[in-house]
């Protein structure tokens, strides 16, 4: 189903913290909110289910309004960040609560409960009570319960932060199989870019209560609309660097260190100042615009080799490289930035 | 109103209700009935007229007219139906028909006018004794009878022929008045009663000696349980805790066995020389020891329990690495115990203070607030005051104002304990925006 | 719990210190079930003659003890119920629901918490005498249950605001109305919330002496603690032996009922004082 949120507005008090936000996510898509804490992604999906009320604009499953129907009647599917299962309810229960509520008949309840259970590959812990149950099973249940009432749109609020990292790798494409396979329209609210990309058709990233981008994961990442984006996605994080044009050139500041800028963002206004974003993986060695700088971090990953190479005005250029540790702390190196791939931005954050 | 609202009003119902009747209304009430001289012959709910022996001699101290308290204080003789039936009855139609037709409505000041003037008829008895009886078939007096408002009051006072001057109305129906009036005396009264002082006193001792004890025995039993392996530990906490549920008959009625001269430490002296006594009331010290003594063992458990789950929240790699560092015990109750007491000590001692300022329960039931009223702190004072007085007359009014004194302290308390908590927030919105 | 320190010095200092104490308990039970010679503290032969006042008035003209123990059932039962019930509705409602006045409820909450209740005993006992509930049961029940809500209200808040938001969420968007989450979802929660304070009225009540001597010192309201002040009163010799055997009849149930829940009793100190 096709959700809309249309011009949404919210405050606590006399602060607002979303201002005429406007999102439209297709039926049967898996997207993301992300943004870090305090941005207003938890906000959104509060609003969407119902847990807070809109203070301005309008909320639409398909052509339903729903702006003020309440939870209870707006068939919303939620998978909170703790799983909040009922703890003094077997798993059983605890899934067809939703159905015991709207009074189903118990062989309908039981048919529809084993279905799900076996959709989430819960089937042999139907009696078991949630703490008896490892986190992964737990966020199983947790979303067989939000599933089994085929709601219009399910909200995953953080739903990977309280497992551990093999659980997590697990459960991103468990959750992304079962989505898929429901055909479900999906919110996923995370701080976890890594989550964001792997798991969704597209990302709505979030700053200060404002969505700053609406794309693919792919398109994030290689062409992100401000420096905070780019910041944002990627990890290792790229590194920037602030400098002023001169000519088709950059000169960062406090240096001899002249870097061509990419052909597609000359700003128009000679001699102004510009931020340019570099991801590790565009400094290499093999590259052709040369950069010299000295190491001052290393960090191996098993795989990949990460660099932290300090420029002599003191910023700092990463560099993740497939090869083992072939430089030591200290040495003088001389990598070269691929200025195709370099990104640049404007004063204010905005990208060129 | 949203529905949510109407839920949560629903679910506040019944408490508030009951908190408002029981609770609310007596702290209003408390302060109302201070300003009354309500007590057991006042009556609580209202009063009647009358003219007593007690209305008199109050008459006579405020310095009323003696000619008109003499009146009251009179028997008058009125000649009227009820007195002339009565007549007829007992000596015949005859000197009924003559006296009604000679004397109808009139008053006769005393007997021996009356019969002087019954001598007079011709149907008059012979002996003086009849003349005498059929005169008292006549005799009216204001004195004890009930009237059960002021206006009846007025009428019967017209009846015997008892005239007001100006402005006597409003001060004899005053006087006459049965029932509770308002009144300030009671603040001035308390002012005044150097047993007021005492009290005063006594309170400040107790909770001092008192809270010191509670405190003193809660840290050190929350600390010396905590060195002890678990069983030990919870057998002494048990028995420190018993006290606290044991019904406070029973309890004080050990003490007293204990103390009393009859009592354990008297049988346990008695080889050694020491004459049997009464160790808890012979002297005033004795009688405060044991006050303190029988409050403070109940007391210290909830110090106890609450410092004992300060101390297990301790982190024990704090406790290992000082042992590590070479703390001795007492070291480390000093540096690392201690100072993680602050805020439960804290909390305690002002919860302590306020339920002390005002429980007098064990004191009453182990000394009474003797020997004399040397025990008597201001809540027992207030309650034996208003509900415990053996001279029979318990007096609401004062009582109402002695704990009157001790609400506005508990409630200028309460504001400073309210202060103690994050009152914002645990005043944060719910959030669920139902 | 550290295993670097010597635990005997503590052993006796505590022990002489608890000594008083286990004195008064162990005489307590010793002296009822024995003969007690006079200016001796030697246990004499077993008997049950003390007990006798459990088939027999204990004093000619006192009622029998078994009134007083019914009464005093229902006094400390009744307590409990009525307390246990708006306290966990109204501690639900402070805790979780938006409401008007909200912060104004939770403000009056704090402050009555620590006011000392006693010293309304006057003016209750006026309002009870002019209403009528003056000796009766239900008056001095509705007093107690009063005076303890506070507190209650305020423990049970406690429990619920332990509670995680996400269930009552989620509860919710299941479909539940905000009776159905608190009474199927919340409620089985609090149970050891509910049990502690349970228990706590239940022993407070049942110990409670100064109100129901104030309130309902007539014989038909008699509980056991008024009914055993009236047998001290009543003797002018100090029967000890006969005062504590009707002592540990009465205090007997609480010591049970102590041994039985102080682990869920002990709860109430935690969830009752949180700041």
């Amino acid at each position: 189903m096709r959700i809309l949120i249309d011009n949404f507005t919210k405050t606590f008090g006399t602060t607002t913290v979303i201002r005429d936000m406007t999102l439209d996510i297709e039926s049967g898509e898996m997207l993301a909110l992300l943004g870090p804490s305090g941005c207003g992604k938890s906000t959104t999906l509060f609003a969407v289910c119902g847990i807070h009320r809109m203070n301005g604009g309008r909320l639409l499953f398909g052509d339903r309004d729903v702006t003020t129907v309440s939870s209870q009647d707006r068939n919303v599917g939620v998978v909170f960040q703790n799983y909040a299962l009922y703890p003094h309810m077997n798993v059983f229960e605890n899934i067809s609560f939703p159905l015991k509520i709207r009074k189903e008949s118990k062989a309908d309840i039981d048919a529809k409960v084993r279905e799900m259970a076996k959709l989430v590959h819960i089937e042999d812990l139907m009696e078991r009570k949630p703490a008896q149950l490892s986190g992964g099973q737990q966020q199983r249940v947790a979303l067989a319960r939000a599933l089994i009432r085929k709601p219009d749109v399910l909200l995953l609020d953080e739903p990977l932060a309280n497992l551990d990292a093999k659980l997590r790798l697990e459960m991103r494409s468990e959750i992304r199989r079962i989505q898929q396979e429901t055909g479900i329209t999906a919110i996923l609210v995370t701080h976890d870019q890594v989550e964001a990309m792997s798991m969704c058709d597209r990302i709505a990233i979030m700053n200060k209560g404002q969505i700053v981008q609406l794309s693919s994961p792919s398109e994030m990442y290689n062409e992100p609309a401000s420096a905070f984006v780019a910041g944002f996605m990627g990890n290792p994080p790229i590194s920037f660097l602030d400098g002023t044009v001169e000519g088709s050139s950059l000169r960062l500041d406090q240096s001899s260190i002249v870097l061509p800028l990419p052909e597609s963002s000359r700003p128009a206004s000679p001699a102004s100042r510009v931020k340019l974003g570099v991801r590790p993986e565009y400094f290499q060695p093999e590259n052709p615009d040369k950069v010299e700088g000295k190491i001052s971090f290393i960090e191996i990953q098993g795989r990949e080799t990460l660099y932290d190479v300090t420029l002599e005005n003191g910023a700092v250029l990463r560099s993740i490289q497939s090869s083992g540790p072939l430089h030591k702390l200290g040495d003088t190196v001389r990598w070269g930035v691929d200025h195709s791939r370099v990104l640049a931005f404007d004063e204010s954050g905005a990208r060129l | 109103m949203r529905r949510s609202h109407l839920l949560g009003l629903g679910f506040m119902t019944p408490a508030i209700l009951l908190t408002l009747a029981l609770f609310i209304i007596p702290v209003v009430l408390t302060g109302v009935f201070s300003f009354t001289n309500m007590s057991t012959s006042t009556g609580i709910t209202g009063g009647a007229y009358e003219i007593n022996p007690r209305s008199i001699r109050l008459m006579k101290d405020a310095g009323l007219r003696e000619g008109l308290i003499g009146d009251l204080e009179e028997n008058l003789y009125k000649i009227d139906a009820a007195g002339l039936a009565q007549v007829e009855k007992d000596f015949g139609k005859k000197l009924a028909e003559e006296m009604k037709g000679a004397y109808d409505g009139q008053t006769f000041k005393d007997r021996r006018e009356l019969v002087r003037a019954i001598k007079d008829l011709k149907s008059r008895p012979r002996s003086s004794r009849d003349l005498n009886k059929a005169a008292d078939l006549f005799q009216k007096s204001i004195l004890n009878v009930r009237y059960d408002d002021e206006s009846a009051f007025l009428n019967g006072l017209g009846n015997l022929g008892i005239t007001l001057q100006d402005g006597e109305q409003a001060e004899l129906t005053r006087f006459a008045y049965t029932g509770w009036v308002w009144t300030t005396e009671n603040f001035s009264n308390m002012a005044a009663m150097p047993s007021t002082y005492r009290a005063a006193f006594n309170t400040v001792l107790y909770i001092a000696f008192t809270l010191t004890f509670n405190i003193v025995f809660g840290v050190f039993l929350a600390v010396a349980t905590f060195y002890l392996p678990s069983a030990a530990a919870s057998t002494f906490r048990t028995i420190w805790f018993l006290p606290r549920i044991l019904p406070h008959v029973l309890y004080v009625i050990l003490w007293k066995w204990f103390t009393w001269d009859t009592g354990f430490l008297s049988q346990v002296l008695e080889p050694f020389g020491v004459a049997p006594r009464n160790w808890m009331m012979d002297t005033e010290i004795n009688a405060w020891v044991s006050i303190v003594l029988i409050n403070g063992f109940v007391g210290a458990s909830l110090g106890m329990i609450l410092f004992s789950s300060a101390i297990k929240a301790i982190p024990s790699s704090m406790l290992y690495a000082s042992e590590v560092d070479g703390a001795s015990r007492l070291q480390q109750v000093r540096y690392i115990i201690l100072p993680q007491l602050r805020w439960p000590i804290m909390f305690t001692s002002i919860y302590q203070t306020l339920s002390l300022l005002t429980s007098f329960d064990y004191i009453y039931l182990a000394t009474d607030g003797g020997p004399g009223s040397s025990t008597t702190v201001w809540a027992l004072y207030a309650f034996k005051t208003a509900l415990n007085n053996y001279g029979g007359n318990l007096q609401y009014g004062f009582g109402a104002a002695l704990a009157l004194v001790l609400v506005g302290i508990g409630i200028l308390a309460s504001v400073l304990y309210l202060r103690l908590f994050d009152f914002k927030s645990m005043n944060a919105a719910p959030r669920i925006e139902q | 719990m550290t295993k670097n320190f010597k635990t005997l010095p503590v052993y006796i200092l505590l022990s002489v210190l608890s000594l008083p104490l286990v004195i008064m308990y162990a005489y307590l039970v010793i002296d009822t079930f024995t003969v007690t010679t006079p200016g001796s503290l030697v246990p004499g032969p077993f008997t049950l003659h003390n007990w006798r006042f459990l088939w027999e008035p204990a004093k000619p003209g006192q009622a029998s003890i078994w009134a007083a123990t019914l009464n005093t059932f229902l006094f400390a039962g009744g307590t409990m119920l009525i307390v246990l019930m708006t306290s966990a509705t109204a501690g639900y409602a402070l805790s979780r629901l938006r409401m008007p006045m909200r912060s104004f409820m939770l403000a009056g909450l704090i402050m009555l918490h620590a006011f000392p209740t006693v010293t309304l005993i006057i003016s209750v006992f006026l309002i009870l005498q002019i209403i009528g509930l003056y000796d009766t049961l239900i008056g001095v029940i509705l007093v107690r249950a009063a005076l303890d809500l506070p507190l209650g209200v305020w423990i049970m808040k406690g429990f619920y605001d332990n509670v995680p938001w996400e269930i009552e969420m989620a509860g919710v968007q299941d479909g539940a109305s905000r009776f159905t989450v608190w009474w199927r979802l919340i409620l089985p929660q609090i149970q050891p919330g509910l049990a502690a304070l349970g228990i706590f009225s239940f022993l407070q009540a049942w110990s409670e002496f100064i109100l129901p001597q104030v309130l309902a010192p007539g014989a038909n309201a008699q509980v056991l603690s008024v009914y055993m002040q009236a047998v001290v009163k009543s003797e002018t010799q100090m029967d000890f032996t006969l005062f504590k055997t009707i002592g540990l009849f009465y205090t007997l149930p609480v010591v049970v009922i102590y041994l039985i829940f102080n682990k869920k009793l002990m709860n109430i100190y935690g969830g009752g004082t949180k700041g």
